[in-house]
């Protein structure tokens, strides 16, 4: 990797050199929260957010987005073409790179969707190193470490930032658009004391040892009819959570009945229609059934296929969760067999 | 990361979700609810490009109804046709039930994995199908019948609600005339005009022979079905991974992205639909 330091005071000359040729998204304040928006003006650029309300899928995979439009009278498709203007997402945390990453991995593969990797592919992402908040336990899954998926990535050293640039494009932008200068020994051993410290940071633990054994073995388990007398299901946990990429998909005609889109829209598999089929059945009609296949294929599903867990420790679902239902809660409830 | 260069909608690799127009050639009317739609890929390179193994699946999308998973009923071997069998169920198979001969529907696909017939070739073969479960092993079965010579023993057992409700009945008719096939038709509730078996598919078990070390056995139907079929197979000694079973779950994508048809910790769409009962007794909820 290749590395420069840049000054804290010389940051909005990086975001204002970005905005003239890319959108920048970026962590903004909103009624007390913060969000991801397009930044308007560097000046409302808020690297000492906490997390966001929404993860940055959204930028790649939107809560609603049009496939293609057809025409009825012959069944044709007459325009699937996705359009992409250049972006760059602008202080992505450590979760949140970690979180694309596994995305990535769905939404490649045999089948690669055209819709999320052209967006992938013309957007860059600049990460920031974070403080670990109350909610957060990344460090359970070590995805408060990053070591690719972005272009940049800048760790907060006081009055200047060690940058990471991943990227040929990455390096292309520091150099283009900042005053910067190269690393000396006393900026790595810098770098090296605040990585520590950020780890030391951390005290939220939870044991996930044999997880997916657990999940298999204690599949009947009485936890689960605890949580899904609790759960709502509203689907707040998966709208929040970076990882989760379900969705329906659903025609829309035009007032002239002969033309249409076709949408797909995020979906929940808390909600209860989710795997319900033809001729009334519902393979998962029970709450305590769906709230389990959540756990069941973020801990395992994803994991037999691509060796990681589809979690990454943001802890958005436990804050935005009515029934105060916390992935570490559930884990330890499956090790421990008791729900508090 | 790969790249995916300009979506252009004649590439048939670029946008898995591009459903390619298809004309209904032939529209047979099978039961009250069931209808057997031929249909024709109608550009020549999406066509010669499917290629699909029976126990596979199509998306069949009508445009301003949506898309229904939906299994391919006619062997591989019948080149350039495929054959679907459709129980009017709701929205989009609804709206092909009311399409014409000569319109035009749409296909993705082909998807899932499918039966295991090259590793069958040089075994028995047992097939057990309840009511629209037919479907999927139609394929097979005619794909067998096509390559006959290399199976040993083939028996077919369907068992259906009523006679009005058995599918192929006409194909099926003449087959039990033949020897080269055991096959045993079986309702729940038989009427004046029915000569077969009567009761539920599992009962015909008594009446069939099995050589356990070189049998193969398929299975389709209605979810409660499955478990008391395995039983039977299990009583006959054979083996839970020369057993398989076709799943049906909710689907939308029959890609591997929209996570509706998961099941225990794999998705039926790409995963399946076809599984091994080894495979199934390790999904958690699958029987
Ligand atoms: C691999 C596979 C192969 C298949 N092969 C065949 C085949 O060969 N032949 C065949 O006829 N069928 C087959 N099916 C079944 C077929 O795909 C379903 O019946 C499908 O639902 C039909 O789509 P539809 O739009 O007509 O029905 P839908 O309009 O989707 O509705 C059918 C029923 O599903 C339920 N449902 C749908 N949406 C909801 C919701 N939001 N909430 C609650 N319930 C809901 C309702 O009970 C509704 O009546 C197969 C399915 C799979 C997975
Ligand atoms: S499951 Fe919860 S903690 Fe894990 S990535 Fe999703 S929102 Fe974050
Ligand atoms: S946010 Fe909480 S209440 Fe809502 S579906 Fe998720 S677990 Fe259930
Ligand atoms: S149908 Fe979408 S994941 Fe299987």
């Amino acid at each position: 990797m290749f590395f420069r330091v840049i000054d804290k005071v010389r940051l909005p000359d990086l975001v204002r050199g970005l905005a003239t040729e890319y959108e920048v998204i970026a962590p903004v304040e909103k009624d007390g929260r913060f969000v991801y928006a397009p930044l308007e003006d560097p000046g409302l650029l808020r690297l000492d957010y906490d997390t966001t309300l929404l993860p940055p899928k959204k930028w790649f995979f939107p809560a609603e987005e049009t496939l293609m439009r057809f025409r009825v009278a012959d069944n044709e498709v007459l325009n699937d073409e996705v359009a992409v203007a250049p972006r760059v997402l602008f202080g992505l945390h450590p979760c949140d790179i970690n979180a694309l990453l596994l995305m990535d991995n769905v939404f490649t593969g045999k089948y690669p969707d055209p819709y999320y990797m052209r967006r992938r592919e013309k957007t860059l992402l600049i990460g920031v190193s974070c403080t670990p908040s109350d909610t957060c336990f990344c460090n359970v899954w070590d995805t408060n470490e990053v070591h690719w998926g972005f272009d940049v990535f800048l760790t907060d050293m006081g009055d200047r930032y060690f940058a990471s640039c991943r990227t040929v494009k990455g390096a292309e932008i520091i150099d283009r658009f900042v005053e910067n200068r190269a690393v000396i020994d006393e900026d790595t051993r810098e770098f090296q004391s605040v990585v520590h410290d950020f780890k030391d940071a951390f005290h939220r633990d939870v044991d996930t040892t044999q997880l997916p054994v657990l999940l298999d073995a204690k599949f009947d388990s009485p936890i689960w009819d605890e949580f899904g007398e609790k759960c709502l299901s509203c689907g707040a946990c998966s709208m929040v959570c970076p990882t989760c990429y379900c969705f329906d998909v659903h025609d829309r005609l035009d007032p002239d009945q002969k033309s249409g889109v076709r949408a797909r829209t995020w979906d929940s598999c808390q909600f209860k229609e989710f795997a319900a089929v033809a001729h009334g059945q519902n393979f998962r009609d029970s709450r305590a059934s769906r709230v389990k296949y959540r756990y069941y294929h973020k801990q395992w599903g994803y994991l037999s296929k691509f060796e990681r867990v589809l979690c990454v420790g943001c802890g958005r679902c436990a804050r935005a969760c009515p029934a105060g239902i916390n992935p570490v809660n559930v884990i330890a409830a499956l090790q421990t067999g008791e729900v508090r | 990361m790969s790249t995916t260069q300009g979506v252009a909608a004649r590439d048939i690799q670029a946008n898995p979700y591009h459903p390619w127009p298809a004309r209904i050639t032939s529209i047979t009317n099978l039961t009250d609810k069931e209808k057997l739609f031929e249909l024709r890929l109608i550009d020549e390179d999406v066509r010669e490009a499917f290629e699909f193994q029976s126990g596979q699946f199509v998306e069949l999308s009508i445009f301003g109804v949506g898309e229904a998973p939906i299994s391919i009923s006619s062997a591989p071997s019948k080149q350039g046709f495929i054959e679907l069998c459709v129980r009017d169920s709701g929205d989009v198979t609804g709206a092909l039930h009311a399409k014409q001969c000569g319109d035009v529907v749409g296909l993705r696909g082909p998807y899932g994995r499918g039966f295991p017939f090259e590793e069958m070739k040089g075994h028995d073969v047992l097939l057990v199908a309840g009511g629209l479960g037919i479907a999927p092993l139609k394929s097979l079965i005619n794909h067998i019948h096509d390559e006959r010579h290399e199976f040993g023993k083939v028996t077919i057992l369907y068992g259906s609600r009523n006679p009005a409700e058995v599918l192929f009945r006409y194909q099926f008719d003449m087959w039990k005339h033949r020897d080269d096939f055991d096959l045993i038709l079986t309702v729940d509730q038989p009427d004046d005009t029915w000569d077969g078996e009567t009761g539920l598919v599992t009962k015909l078990f008594d009446q069939i022979d099995v050589d356990p070390d070189n049998t193969y056995g398929a299975i389709c139907g209605p979810p409660v079905m499955y478990k008391y079929v395995i039983d039977e197979m299990r009583k006959k000694d054979m083996d839970v991974d020369r057993i398989y079973v076709s799943f049906e779950r909710r689907m939308k994508c029959g890609i591997g992205k929209c996570g509706h048809c998961g099941v225990g910790h794999q998705y039926t769409c790409v995963d399946g639909p076809v599984f091994n009962y080894w495979e199934a007794m390790n999904l958690q909820g699958a029987i």
